[in-house]
């Protein structure tokens, strides 16, 4: 076998020489990142993500090992808009009362409206790390 | 072409000038409004709206210190007691004069009533502050009606008969000369009664006044001083 043969050639001088191995894709929009080419799939998809302990069905597979969170998200997202609610009714209240002269009650109005701030806050913050 | 295959033109030195482009990485239009769309894909997740909501909560509570520090103004708030206006030379009954009173933006409507009552109240609706006017073609003593959501007022009381306003009208306190002249001299807020009003008003600057209407301060002010 001469050295100037292709691999699996059988020294037939007819068949051409195949081109030099290069890894990827002569194409370059199949080379580009996996984001890039699938912007659709989020950052913390994949197996990349630390909470995925098992492979295959059962637990510990898959991108969601905690049920609960989010139901809890929800949970939280629907008090927080409850208590704006609750909010945007105490701000009529308060408009009232000062156009009405009470001016201590708006102040206990306000001050109702800024415990109610906390509340949102700390729903806010329950779960920081909460993705 | 099989992706492993390389193009035949593909790099070639030749192919593209020095002031020529290079190819666009799609070429494939229906590739480009796929990345369009996908890009212009709201993301918006829940945690998103917690921040939202957050975020307009704390604009609430901030709104309240606002208002119950008195950034809405209100019909007759001034540093003093107001002076007396002379709003006309008379008036008939079934006859409405709109007038300012105490300053230039409490804007005021005075109304005489058929049987003769002299009313007077704030013209600025207690909904969203539209012009209120006299009607008198409605009801049975005519009405104060606000156009731009049927807001009602009652033409004797200032409350509320009809449609969204939360409050009714403030007063503005109206008094008749010998002479037929009428003048606005005080006014009350939503609710408040006159009573209420003028010792607020007049409690400082007035308090003889104050005192023989029985404003409760003046009262114990008054038997303080005979005491002593």
């Amino acid at each position: 076998m001469s050295a100037d043969t292709g691999p699996g050639g059988s020294g037939d001088a007819t068949v051409p020489a195949p081109p030099p191995y290069t890894p990827g894709s002569t194409q370059p929009r199949l080379n580009r990142p996996v984001r890039d080419r699938y912007p659709q799939i989020r950052a913390t998809s994949g197996y990349g993500d630390p909470r995925i302990r098992r492979t295959g069905p059962g637990p510990g597979a898959g991108t969601e090992q905690e049920p609960e969170r989010s139901s809890k998200l929800t949970a939280r997202l629907a008090l927080a808009i409850t208590v704006v609610v609750g909010q945007l009714w105490g701000l009529t209240v308060i408009v009232n009362e000062w156009m009405k002269g009470n001016t201590g009650t708006a102040w206990w109005g306000t001050g109702f409206l800024g415990l109610s701030f906390l509340v949102v806050l700390g729903l806010w913050l329950l779960d920081p790390k909460d993705r | 072409m099989n992706p492993t295959e390389q193009p035949p033109t593909a790099g070639g030195p030749g192919e593209n000038g020095p002031g020529q482009a290079a190819p666009a990485p799609w070429p494939d239009p229906a590739q480009e409004a796929l990345r369009d769309r996908v890009a212009s894909d709201s993301l918006t997740t829940r945690r998103d709206y917690l921040r939202i909501v957050t975020t307009v909560s704390g604009g609430l509570a901030v709104g309240a210190v606002a208002v119950a520090g008195g950034v809405l103004h209100r019909h007759g708030d001034s540093e003093d007691a107001p002076k007396p206006k002379r709003v006309a030379d008379r008036l008939r009954p079934g006859e409405s004069i709109a007038f300012r009173f105490p300053g230039e933006d409490d804007r005021a409507v005075g109304v005489r009533l058929k049987d003769g009552t002299l009313v007077g109240y704030s013209a600025i609706c207690t909904h969203l502050a539209c012009a209120v006017l006299w009607r008198e073609d409605r009801g049975n003593d005519g009405e104060l009606y606000c156009p731009c959501h049927e807001g009602v007022f009652d033409a004797r009381t200032g409350e509320v008969t009809a449609g969204p306003p939360p409050r009714p009208l403030p007063k503005v306190l109206l008094v008749e000369e010998i002479d037929g002249s009428v003048w606005a001299v005080a006014t009350t807020r939503s609710g408040e009664s006159v009573k209420a009003a003028m010792c607020r008003q007049f409690g400082e600057q007035r308090p003889d006044m104050a005192a023989r209407i029985g404003c409760p301060g003046m009262r114990t002010r008054t038997e303080r001083s005979e005491r002593t």
